[in-house]
């Protein structure tokens, strides 16, 4: 694998990475806390989109489950106080669900007609979250009491364990046999058919996947961010957000979103602060920048030009 | 073994076959032989199910598979090496192999056994196995493909064009594979454009123009009777049957009249 690093040293680093991501919240400032929580919120999106995307299937409708999500728990909580951490859970199966939903229907069909189904389905949920007002809170949106009662700390050890447990689910795929079935509908969904691997329902597989961390990111987003509208949390931003990360750090991978996901997200930060207006525009530049010259993202950069130049260094050295 | 019965097969409002029946014998080596575009590969694809029938019926071992599902009929075993290899370039040999049997619960727990079988029949497999599929020659990657179709323990083994854009030598080398596997008791069903050498290891041939049967039967391949003339053979195959051999052809269609007619002359 990663021979730049000898094995020793790569679990020292993994130790000492481990160590500093604990021990982190309790030497920053809670502005730097906030921020780590975004990033770590948004890596979780990112990478659940990714897991789709491993089999070929671009969704823009990331918003819808992550609404739902959101919605879930927030209305879960309204009703009958249910504790936030179940609330979110209850967010993520209930994504599932319509995941499930969506998949079978449309995921039996090829090339962009799930695209475009799912686009929809996030816009159609922010129209009917308005025309329902009783039931949905309406345009006035949802407001709960802040997460483990405003406690960032906790707050950041709850994302983490999200994280961990997308980034151990994206790493399981990769070392079982559904890797193997999502690259091959990926590459060809006829020649995949024919070695016994039935498209629709790895497909779906991985969209369910997809939904549910989709949808507890949603759950978290609500408690944490203690207030949620419908054209925020369903809104095509969150949707482009999920496919641009990933896209800029290099799909089908481990780390790729994870870097893709920091990287725009501190270049976000620094444009809201310097550029008042429009800083969004930074999705649209990275995207275009990326598709053109970078088709593999920031891994395919650092595997193909970057790596090879230490490799040279370190053998003449 | 397998059984097509007037079959229509059809792309969204386009028929591509008409009527198209044929069967294949245990043990068999069958080849379908026709141009450009006279639908054989599509024939493939309804066999394996990723084509649908409008009328007409298939039964694989006695039992009705046109209704099924691909990944349904290749665990009954119907395997099919597809057109243009489409392998996995990034993995090494071994992998694909092995991918052959990762989603066929009756092949993969017999995995290890199937490929030692494999790399008997193909040594040189075994030398690249752990090198990656993508740097292969075109040959060695026909052979890649050939040993994940027979990873999923198939016993009717379709190819589609396995001499497409290889080099002369080597589609000797894929042919002699298939005589190979054949004679491992597998049975093959055949699709090529390279007519003289893939009638010269079938059993019966069928032919196939513009979404027909030119005959009813299959033709009679021996090479003693000499169905082929010499020279348009690669071109068209149609005109070089002699129907003198096999009687009359149930639909012979204008073209292929003027044609027979030419050549009695």
């Amino acid at each position: 694998m990663n021979r730049l690093i000898s094995g020793k040293s790569f679990i020292v680093l993994i130790v000492l990475a481990v160590v500093l991501i604990f021990f982190y919240p309790r030497v920053m400032d809670s502005y730097f806390l906030h921020l780590t929580i975004a990033i770590f919120l948004a890596m979780i999106l990112a990478s659940s989109w990714d897991i789709l995307a491993r089999t070929g299937q671009v969704s823009v409708g990331q918003a819808g489950l992550f609404g739902i999500g959101a919605y879930a728990s927030a209305l879960l909580y309204q009703w009958i106080h249910l504790p936030p951490v179940l609330g979110i859970l209850a967010g993520g199966i209930l994504a599932v669900i319509l995941a499930v939903g969506i998949g079978y229907l449309t995921l039996r069909l090829r090339g962009i007609y799930f695209s475009i189904t799912t686009i929809a389905f996030a816009e159609a949920l922010a129209v009917i979250w308005l025309m329902i007002p009783d039931i949905t809170g309406g345009a006035m949106g949802v407001s709960t009491p802040p997460l483990f009662g405003g406690n960032r700390i906790l707050a950041y050890y709850l994302i983490l364990a999200i994280l961990a447990l997308v980034i151990m689910t994206v790493w399981l795929i990769e070392k079982s046999r559904l890797n193997f079935a999502f690259t091959a509908i990926r590459q060809n969904e006829d020649v995949a058919n024919v070695m016994g691997i039935n498209p629709t329902r790895y497909k779906v597989l991985a969209f369910m996947i997809s939904a549910f961390f989709t949808g507890l990111a949603g759950g978290f987003y609500s408690h944490y961010n203690t207030y949620i509208i419908p054209y925020e949390v369903f809104g095509l931003n969150v949707s482009i957000a999920c496919l641009v990360m990933p896209i800029f750090g290099g799909l089908y991978t481990i780390l790729g979103p994870v870097i893709g996901t920091i990287l725009v997200k501190v270049i976000e930060e620094f444009l809201r602060v310097t550029v008042p207006y429009g800083h969004q525009i930074a999705y649209g530049l990275i995207l275009v920048v990326v598709v053109l010259f970078m088709p593999d993202g920031l891994i395919g950069l650092w595997k193909k030009r970057i790596k090879p130049l230490f490799l040279k260094k370190s053998s003449v050295g | 073994m397998l059984e097509l019965k007037w079959i229509d097969v059809y792309y969204g409002n386009i028929q591509a076959l008409w009527d198209v029946s044929l069967s294949v014998k245990e043990g068999e080596v069958i080849v379908i032989v026709g141009s450009n575009g006279a639908g054989k590969s599509t024939i493939l694809r309804t066999i394996s199910g990723m084509n649908k029938i409008k009328k007409g019926s298939i039964e694989f071992g006695g039992q009705r598979i046109d209704l099924l599902r691909a990944d349904e009929i290749v665990r009954l075993g119907v395997s099919m090496v597809p057109e243009g290899r489409e392998l996995f370039p990034r993995l090494s040999v071994r992998e694909n192999l092995e991918l052959g049997a990762a989603y066929i619960d009756r092949a993969y727990s017999r995995r290890t056994e199937t490929l030692q079988w494999i790399y008997s029949l193909f040594p040189i497999l075994h030398e690249r196995g752990s090198q990656l599929a993508g740097t292969l020659s075109g040959g060695e990657q026909q052979m890649v493909a050939i040993g994940r179709a027979l990873m999923s323990r198939p016993r009717l083994l379709m190819f589609d064009e396995p001499s497409l854009g290889l080099a002369p030598l080597m589609v000797d080398e894929v042919f002699k594979t298939v005589t190979k596997v054949s004679q491992e008791g597998v049975t093959i069903l055949l699709v090529e454009q390279n007519v003289r050498q893939s009638l010269k290891m079938a059993h019966r041939a069928y032919v196939l123009e513009n979404g027909r049967m030119v005959t009813k039967q299959s033709i009679d391949v021996d090479p003693e009777k000499c169905i082929l003339c010499g020279e348009c053979v690669e071109i068209c195959p149609v005109s070089a049957i002699d129907m003198t051999v096999n009687g009359q052809p149930e639909n012979p269609g204008r073209d292929l009249g003027r044609r027979v007619s030419r050549k009695s002359q």
